[in-house]
């Protein structure tokens, strides 16, 4: 069986519901393709087994390219490349630097993290996501798991699994 | 002005003062060249020249079309025209009496800056206001474009046949003009009157000193103005002169007060100066006692002084009712104690009074010495009792033909709507005014006369002072000089270049003896501008005793007039109205109330408390003025320091035919001048009557916040005898804590500061030698095209001037509060501070621009860079001297300014602008850049000389036009500058920073450690006690 | 099944469903204009349209037609920058600030708030630009571009030029901020959809799928910017008040005006959300999510807020007079009893008065009275700029150019425009953007509905 094509759905109402369901699901060895809900939910990540995001690290490193830009930019502009008396200061007066010094490295901190969020997750504005339930983005969460992954349990199985955690309803979805 | 004295010497003078030159110049072009105006003499050098500079100063300005068309390359290039070199001729001012032996510095042909001349033993190298300003009438488009005849345009053959054949049949011809200086004019007048019947000629004075002149007469025989020397004085007393601004000879005097005013650790001596006025005058400002008196007194102040001085001399009093005058027996006493070196003068009219001051200076034995009637002065010969008999005859019609030689009588003589019906009862009648103005306009024909810089003429000031002027540019309009025309039209066949030559030769050359070349003679005069004969001068002997004059005082004048008096006097800026047309003038703020584009009433602050009056922001109400019959509705200036019960009015203004620019400003004053008593007299005594309307009025003033309230920071003063004890009397020096000791301001710097390794440019102002005269203003304007930009922007507080001269009224001694502070007190000290760019090496406007489009020179020099701006205004209001003006709309080439920003909007107007300073583009900031261009210029030329700059070479227009030197500028790095003499610099020091030894000098803000580039001295009044 | 017991008030209202807050508030986005949404948006537009006529004589003549003089450099243009910079603090502190601090009443305001942070910054940022003698160069001019003029650079010792960087980075980060939050809530609407909105709704979600891989990420951006807007929003006003701060005009040349212009934007910016969030929950129906409590709460930071201010004031009094400088001590007498005597009473009135009354609980729980004083709040706060700039430009060092400022009908007209622009904006954003975190709100309808709680 192909993967990533058939999914087995389990279509839950409580948050609270769905942190048990899951830990349960994986406790009986199944391997969940992803799970989909309208908000955040918060504990969601350590019962699936997902490692902490390594963002902080892209913004700290962006802001460290900012401050160097800045304070490069401004000390070859005004040391440099053509250095003017101004106001009986040095050419280089570096506390008149902090300010824009600042402001650069906290744009370019801001700006690199959300990029590098919006390619990790494959936000683009013509981005076509794969809506496995309408539901998600209104009132439901789903488990969906991927059938080829888990040929070694059966349909009914799987179903049988994710009833027991609680879902209300379990529907099957394949994607062409 | 040595500069100018470098660029004579380039044989140019024998190129333009040679007239077979002159003469030949037409034929040196082919007739093709696009030659306007239609000068019957064809195409000159002078005109090419013109056009040649015209369009290069299009050129050079992105703003003129038209003349761009113009444009030609030279097809030969006149050997003393180089292109955006200057040259310079030595000339001389005259209007009227009023006189000044000046240098015209051209461009490309075209006049554009006016300089005294240092080599004339009157002016000294000063020069006032209207001198400065002078040159932009020269473009001026009122101005006749040609001869008139009723009106009409016409050409010079059928004026002058038609005038020859009318005069001659006329009858009794009088010529009328103002004070003629000029003895080759006099001639030629004189040739005119005999080729018609022996035709009277009849001079008045608008500003009439007839009773001077009529005193003398009195007192010693020969009706003559004397020489007056302030200078030699160590007490001056004057009753209502305002000899440093508009009496007789302003620039002149203010360069002998100020000698004996210069004060330094190594003299520290000055004259004391006590002045008794009505009107709080530029004179009285600076007066160390000023004592207000009423018109009504003035006589008698005088009688009293005379009486004082005759006690002590054990001579003989006179009669005269007692009056309380404050200051005057101690003004007696030091008169007393300073015999032969004093001076007593009186600005009144009336010869009786004249005649006791004659007497008071002969007890004084000031006469020979600083009343010198040896070496009379030409300047006022006005008759006023000749001009009110001519009046009388004019309007009885019993005079055939007038003729008006450059004069205005209908608006600045007091009977001038006599004068105007008068003139309709006139056969002929001819004027030779260069415009339309209110005599023109009524008279049969009009031959305009050239404007001063067209001409050739000479004069005559002084005993032994002789003066040439010379033409700087060829006739911009179809006008012929006054004296051809008399000479036509007396049938004479000589040019008048010919004939002053000529009178030259037989007079001036033959009474001298250093050279038997009159061509090299006449070169050299021509050249310096001046020629003296030196003359020997003695007291002359009294003929006369003062009883009669006593006498005759005592009757007209009262110790205490019931009744508003009204005391009419001149502003500096506006003089007697002639000028009035000159937008520089009207804009130009009055140094005392510091109001521009007006005249108003001056009333005191008494007076306005009284009668529930308060200015605000020069918001103001109108008054219904009455003068006898005649009424009149003026606005109201509240005044500190005038006398109570008196009220100002200033002459010169009310013109409606003098063109777009004044005509409508302010109201004239002449109308309510009286001269039944035989003289012209301008105090009036007797019903007067003021009535506050509820129709309210701006006056556009310049500054509307009176005092300094009390900042030592701005202005730093002290009374003579404080500062013999200490020199550093006045000065106030901030001390700032810092590591357990209090330092200078400039000890504490977070930055180590950069050095000035070449020039290290800067000012020094000495707040004693200002007088606040305003001609540095003037100067500033034409020298960087500053713009006008008309009453109501200045009502709006957007004045464009780079350099001000800041006006300070003492609070009163008991003002504590703030509130208290705000008030000037009735009779206040007066401090002139001059304020520009101060060119701080911590420049707060520098720091804070943010596409650094101000920033600072290697020369010490804050530099604004116009194309880089873009009008953020953050440095304006970042300058602690508010120094920093804005172009808040497109003053150039925009109609809506086109009526008083002449010389950036009109193509005649625009000839007078510097083409070596840009014309600011709407929406940047401009301000006083040290005249960059004069001193790159001096750099290149020394560069080119391959030499070091000499001090003095280069010099700033506020500075050169100063007559009493009070600013000096110069390099302070160089160990030998004037400058740095002043200051005291004592190490070659290359840093920003300078160390000052001298005790006086000291920057305003000093504890903002902006550490400008200006100096400032402290101001010395020789006085007692501060009265503030 | 774990459940959560609440000692506070719930911040949701009447018994929601996830349902309903998603129907609540995709409601008016997918209805068709209401008749008063239509003529508060006409009025603003008319407004604009009024105001811009100001703006084109100004832009055609000159700044000439404005007021200013030789004295008085600034005046309006700046008071009205700083007043809008102020205002546009709220929202990204509100989102930022509370979010690190757990603070869950954000939620229902930060949306909003945020959106008028925007809308308020483009307000401001016109007028450098617009108080420009020649804005067609100095738009550009003012920005470290290479140029044909070779080597020339701005100069980065001038606040103006901090301002820039300043302005445009807290736009930039307030923008994405905004629209990080917005995705999650397109996607709703995008699937609630058909057709063309669709589309568009698909466009502007990004494509989002809703994943919890997504959400932690989405998380922990969300923490990082607003651990970074936090400073930012600090050092806006701080650079602003630099302009006055790092000058030497008795008045401006204050170390006091960093801390004391942040509080001052918090204070009118806290006051500003007031006004459009009471506005706005009742057009929109939206009590239920915008509560008394939140009312409650935003007038306490404004009573918080106010005090600081109120004590800067008097603090800055206390330094002239301590200082001994003559000029600084003149300025600020002359700020209470000279010419513009009027402008600094009413500032303190407004300012440090009123705010007082929400001492009383009666008053801040009510709407009307929090309302009225939101506006009373704006007012007293640019009559504090007002204050700030313009007495004390127009008597500073040397008494001859002591001068008054009058405004003219441009002055006036210029300010309107910005009012113009900002509702307009304001409306349409209401109008097709989901006006309250819908993502948010549903992640505490559980822990913090009455429907729990009961």
């Amino acid at each position: 069986m192909e993967r990533d094509k058939n999914f087995i759905l389990g279509v839950y109402d409580d948050e609270d519901v769905l942190l048990d369901a899951i830990a349960k699901v994986r406790g009986s060895g199944v391997k969940i393709h992803e799970v989909y809900s309208p908000f955040p939910v918060h504990g969601i990540d350590e019962v699936l087994g997902y490692k902490r995001s390594k963002l902080p690290i892209a913004a700290f490193l962006f802001g460290l390219l900012g401050t160097t830009l800045a304070l490069t930019m401004q000390y070859y502009m005004m040391k440099i490349d053509w250095p003017m008396i101004i106001g009986g200061k040095d050419h280089a007066s570096l506390p008149a630097f902090v300010p824009v010094t600042f402001e650069l490295t906290v744009l370019l901190a801001a700006f690199g993290m959300v990029g590098v969020f919006m390619i990790a997750s494959n936000l683009k504005p013509w981005g076509q996501p794969r809506i496995f339930d309408i539901r998600i983005t209104d009132d439901k969460h789903v488990m969906a798991i991927d059938l080829a992954l888990n040929s070694s349990l059966g349909e009914s199985i799987l179903s049988d699994v994710l009833k027991s955690s609680g879902a209300s309803e379990v529907n099957f979805k394949s994607f062409e | 002005m040595t500069e100018n004295k470098k660029t004579y010497w380039k044989g140019l003078e024998q190129l333009t003062n040679d007239p077979e030159f002159v003469k030949n110049a037409e034929r040196e072009f082919p007739e093709y060249l696009p030659i306007n105006g239609g000068n019957e003499e064809g195409s000159t050098r002078r005109d090419f020249l013109k056009l040649m500079g015209f369009s290069l100063a299009a050129a050079s300005l992105a703003a003129c079309e038209a003349p761009i068309r113009k444009a030609i390359p030279y097809v030969n290039k006149p050997v003393d025209i180089n292109p955006s070199i200057p040259n310079y001729y030595a000339s001389t001012f005259s209007s009227g009496g009023d006189y000044a032996s000046i240098v015209v510095k051209t461009r490309e042909g075209r006049p554009i800056k006016i300089d005294g001349n240092e080599l004339s033993p009157i002016n000294k190298g000063g020069i006032s206001a209207i001198v400065e300003a002078s040159v932009l009438s020269l473009y001026d488009k009122q101005r006749l474009a040609g001869p008139h005849i009723n009106g009409t345009i016409s050409d010079w053959a059928t004026i002058d046949s038609e005038v020859k054949a009318k005069l001659a049949a006329a009858g009794p011809v009088k010529i009328v003009t103002n004070t003629v200086i000029s003895p080759s004019t006099e001639k030629v007048l004189e040739q005119f009157a005999a080729a018609f019947g022996g035709a009277e000629v009849i001079t008045y004075d608008p500003i009439s000193n007839y009773g001077i002149t009529k005193a003398a007469e009195t007192s010693y025989g020969t009706a003559m103005l004397p020489t007056y020397n302030f200078e030699k004085a160590g007490v001056i007393v004057s009753f209502g002169a305002d000899f440093l601004g508009t009496w007789i000879s302003p620039i002149e005097f203010a360069k002998q007060y100020v000698q004996g005013r210069k004060i330094s650790k190594e003299k520290p001596e000055m004259s004391r100066h006590f002045q008794f006025e009505s009107n709080l005058s530029l004179t009285g400002a600076n007066a160390d006692y000023r004592t207000p008196i009423k018109p009504s007194q003035s006589g008698l102040a005088v009688l009293a002084l005379y009486n004082a001085l005759a006690k002590q001399a054990g001579a003989a009093t006179v009669q005269g009712a007692a009056v309380e005058i404050a200051n005057l027996d101690r003004a007696a006493k030091e008169l007393w104690a300073n015999k032969g070196k004093s001076i007593v003068v009186s600005g009144s009219n009336d010869p009786n009074v004249q005649v006791i001051i004659n007497a008071i200076n002969d007890l004084l034995e000031n006469n020979g010495v600083t009343v010198d009637f040896s070496k009379p002065s030409y300047s006022r010969k006005g008759d006023d009792s000749k001009m009110n008999q001519f009046v009388a005859e004019l309007k009885a019609g019993r005079i055939g033909g007038v003729v008006f030689y450059n004069c205005n009588p209908v608006y600045d003589f007091a009977k001038g709507a006599e004068i105007a019906e008068g003139i309709a009862k006139a056969k002929v009648s001819v004027a030779t005014n260069s415009t339309m103005d209110e005599t023109a306009s009524l008279v049969q024909y009009v031959a305009p006369d050239h404007h001063y810089l067209e001409s050739w003429n000479d004069f005559y000031p002084r005993k032994g002072e002789y003066s040439l002027s010379q033409p700087a540019i060829s006739p911009l309009f179809n006008s012929r000089q006054a004296q051809d025309t008399f000479l036509v039209w007396a049938g004479a066949t000589t040019n008048y270049y010919d004939f002053l030559q000529q009178n030259w030769n037989t007079t001036i050359f033959a009474a001298q003896t250093e050279t038997s070349n009159f061509q090299e003679f006449w070169d050299r005069s021509l050249f310096n501008g001046v020629y003296s004969i030196p003359s020997v001068s003695a007291p002359v002997t009294s003929i006369s005793d003062v009883a009669s004059a006593a006498s005759a005082v005592a009757k007209s004048y009262k110790p205490d007039n019931a009744s508003t008096e009204l005391a009419m006097y001149v502003k500096i800026g506006i003089g007697n109205g002639t000028f009035a047309n000159n937008p520089w003038l009207q804009e130009m703020s009055d140094p005392i109330s510091k109001a521009t584009w007006d005249n108003y009433l001056t009333v005191s602050q008494k007076w306005a408390n009284e009668n529930g009056l308060r200015m605000n922001e020069g918001e103001t109400k109108k008054a219904k003025l009455t003068v006898g019959a005649k009424s009149i509705m003026v606005p109201i200036l509240v005044q500190p320091g005038q006398a109570d019960g008196t009220v100002g009015l200033a002459l010169g203004y009310g013109r409606n035919k003098a063109g777009r620019v004044a005509d409508g400003v302010g109201v004239n004053a002449y109308e309510l001048a009286d001269s039944d008593k035989g003289f012209t007299n301008f105090d009036v005594i007797e019903g007067v009557s003021i009535e506050i309307t509820s129709d309210s009025y701006k006056i556009a003033q310049t500054q509307t916040h009176q005092t300094y309230m009390g900042r030592e920071f701005v202005i730093q003063e002290a009374t003579l005898g404080e500062y013999k004890e200490d020199a550093f009397a006045g000065r106030y020096q901030p001390k700032i804590y810092k590591e357990g000791e209090f330092v200078k301001p400039s000890k504490i710097s977070l930055w180590k500061g950069h050095q000035y390794s070449q020039h290290h440019w800067g000012l020094a102002i000495d707040m004693n030698s200002c007088i606040g005269c305003g001609a540095c203003t003037i100067a500033c304007q034409v020298e960087n095209n500053v713009s006008v930009v008309g009453k109501q922007e200045v009502l709006n507080r957007r004045e464009m001037a780079w350099i001000r001269i800041d006006r300070y009224y003492s609070s009163p001694v008991e003002a504590t509060s703030n509130k208290e502070l705000e008030i000037a007190a009735d009779n206040p000290e007066v401090t002139f501070q001059p304020m520009m760019c101060q060119h701080c090496n911590n420049a707060p406007c520098e720091t804070v621009c943010p596409v650094a489009a101000t920033t600072h020179s290697s020369e010490g020099l804050n530099q604004m860079t116009y194309n880089r701006c873009i009008g953020t205004r953050y440095c304006a209001n970042n300058c602690p001297y508010k120094v920093r003006r804005f172009n808040w709309f497109k003053y150039h080439d925009n109609k809506d300014f086109a009526a008083v920003n002449v010389a950036q909007n009109d193509d005649m107007g625009k000839m007078v602008l510097n083409p070596d300073v840009t014309v600011r583009a709407r929406g940047v900031i401009e301000k006083c850049s040290m005249c960059v261009q004069r001193i790159q210029g001096g750099k290149l030329t020394a560069k080119r000389e391959g030499r070091k700059i000499k001090d003095g070479e280069i010099n700033v227009a506020c500075a050169s036009a100063c007559p009493t030197t009070a600013i000096v500028f110069g390099d302070m790095n160089d160990t030998n500058s004037k400058i740095t003499q002043l200051l005291k610099i004592k190490e070659d020091t290359i840093s920003a920073v300078k160390e000052v030894n001298e005790e006086r000098a000291y920057h305003v803000l000093e504890e903002i450690n902006v550490s400008p580039n200006v100096w400032y001295f402290t101001k010395i009044r020789n006085k007692d006690k501060s009265e503030a | 099944m774990h459940v959560t017991t609440s000692v506070r008030e719930p911040l949701i209202t009447g018994g929601k469903t996830l349902k309903d807050v998603t129907h609540d508030i995709s409601r008016q986005v997918e209805a068709r204009p209401s008749l008063g949404w239509l003529l508060a948006f006409l009025f603003s537009v008319g407004v604009l349209l009024l105001g811009s006529i100001a703006l084109a004589a100004t832009l055609w003549e000159g700044i000439g037609m404005w007021g200013l003089n030789k004295t008085v450099g600034w005046a309006w243009d700046i008071t009205n920058f700083v007043w809008w910079v102020g205002i546009g603090h709220a929202g990204t502190l509100i989102s930022a600030v509370l979010l690190l601090f757990r603070q869950k009443w954000r939620m229902a305001i930060n949306r909003a708030a945020e959106a008028m942070t925007i809308f308020a910054v483009i307000c401001a940022a016109m007028f450098p630009v617009i108080h420009m003698g020649r804005p067609w160069l100095g738009a550009y001019w003012a920005l470290p571009l290479p140029n044909t003029f070779g080597s020339l650079w701005v100069n980065f010792n001038s606040p103006l030029l901090w301002d820039v960087f300043a302005i445009s980075t807290y736009f930039a980060v307030s923008l994405v901020f905004w629209y990080i939050g917005l995705i999650p809530d397109f996607a709703t609407i995008r699937d609630r959809a058909t057709g063309i909105r669709r589309s568009i709704y698909g466009a502007l979600s990004f494509g989002w799928d809703g994943a919890a891989k997504t959400w932690s990420r989405y998380e922990s951006v969300a923490l990082i910017l607003a651990g970074l807007a936090t400073p930012l929003v600090l050092s806006v006003h701080t650079i602003v008040s630099f302009d006055f701060a790092t000058s030497v005009i008795p008045g401006w040349h204050t170390t006091i005006f960093p801390p004391y212009f942040v509080a001052g934007a918090i204070f009118s910016g806290f006051a500003m959300v007031l006004t459009l969030m009471i506005v706005t929950r009742k057009v929109f129906q939206l009590e239920d999510y915008i509560t008394i409590g939140h009312i409650e709460l935003m007038n306490i930071v404004i009573i918080i807020t106010g005090s600081i201010v109120g004590i800067a004031y008097i603090t800055e009094f206390f330094m002239a007079w301590y200082s001994g400088v003559a000029a600084e001590q003149y300025a600020f007498m002359n700020r209470m009893f000279g010419p513009y005597w009027w402008a600094y009473w009413s500032m303190m009135t407004c300012n440090v008065i009123s705010p007082q009354l929400f001492w009383f609980k009666k008053i801040r729980t009510s709407i009307v009275a929090t309302f009225l004083l939101s506006l009373v709040v704006n007012i007293g706060m640019w009559f504090e700029r007002f204050v700030i700039i313009v007495t004390s430009l127009h008597r500073d060092y040397l008494p001859s150019s002591w001068a008054m400022f009058y405004p003219t009908i441009s002055d006036v007209g210029v300010y309107l425009f910005t009012f113009g622009l900002f509702f307009t904006l304001f409306f349409l954003f209401a109008k097709f953007f989901p006006v309250i975190n819908m993502a948010e709100i549903k992640s505490i309808v559980k822990s913090s509905s009455e429907k729990v709680t009961k």
